[in-house]
């Protein structure tokens, strides 16, 4: 589970619990610049996730951790799909964070809200 | 930057444009993205970011090469306006970029055929989804 808010111009997510054991890295700080989007997509956990980064993995368990796919490279951090956002960066050392979040579709419309560009 | 995109982005937005016209927004997932478009998940968040992003490149998609190009030859929409009618009444309210393109295409048609005129066509096109 990870919790998500926005402060200033940076993107903050922190891994809780026992999932810092596992996922190594239990606080991401991203410049809004370099988040291109939110989506809520509890599918993704069926998608073939590649090849994990050297680490703790417990099978069948969890699914928390560096994953590396098709040259990018994915933060996992989801136990139960339906609470599954797929965050999509640029210049980051991470392609896409795909994080389980207490509330889905507030957490997609506060980060799209923060990038919107309204003009 | 990065690989070549196995798939064609145009006919991508074109395809999600349709899907977007056809039922709400939150009824659509990101599986049914994948399916429609034919368009593998991570392709479809490196290109357009999210299914926001997608929506809105379609949305603008759907402005410009369908109903833009009709307002200005003053034909009818082949094409429908449900797209517009849907983002109108459903996303408009919750989304400002989205609001931001339908005040200014609803301005443009008021422009081009009068307010009233702008009324009955939407209104026409609101009635026609019934008698489908």
């Amino acid at each position: 589970m990870a919790q998500i808010k926005i402060d200033g111009d940076q993107l903050i997510v922190e891994i809780e619990g026992w999932d810092k054991l596992w996922a190594l890295k239990s606080r991401l700080e991203i410049p809004l610049a370099n988040v291109r989007g939110a989506t809520a997509d509890p599918g993704i956990t069926q998608e073939p996730k590649g090849v994990r980064a050297p680490g703790a993995y417990v099978p069948g368990v969890i699914t928390a951790g560096t994953f590396h796919i098709n040259g990018e490279r994915v933060f996992w951090d989801v136990h139960h799909p339906a609470n599954a956002v797929v965050i999509q960066l640029a210049d980051e050392r991470y392609t896409r964070l795909i994080i389980e979040v207490p509330n889905p579709r507030e957490t997609v419309d506060q980060i799209e809200q923060a990038i919107a560009h309204t003009s | 930057m990065g690989r070549p995109r196995a798939f064609d982005e145009a006919t991508a937005v074109a395809s999600a444009a349709a899907l977007f016209a056809s039922r709400a927004y939150d009824g659509i997932s990101v599986d049914d993205l994948v399916n429609h478009l034919g368009v593998h998940r991570n392709s479809l968040y490196q290109t357009f970011g999210s299914k926001r992003g997608l929506y809105l490149r379609a949305l603008r998609w759907h402005l410009d090469e369908q109903v833009r190009p009709a307002l200005r030859r003053n034909a009818t929409f082949d094409n429908g306006l449900d797209f517009l009618l849907l983002a109108a009444t459903e996303r408009a309210p919750a989304d400002p970029e989205v609001a931001t393109e339908i005040t200014r295409i609803l301005a443009e048609f008021d422009e081009a055929l009068t307010a009233p005129a702008t009324s009955a066509l939407l209104g026409d096109h609101l009635r026609a989804r019934l008698s489908r």
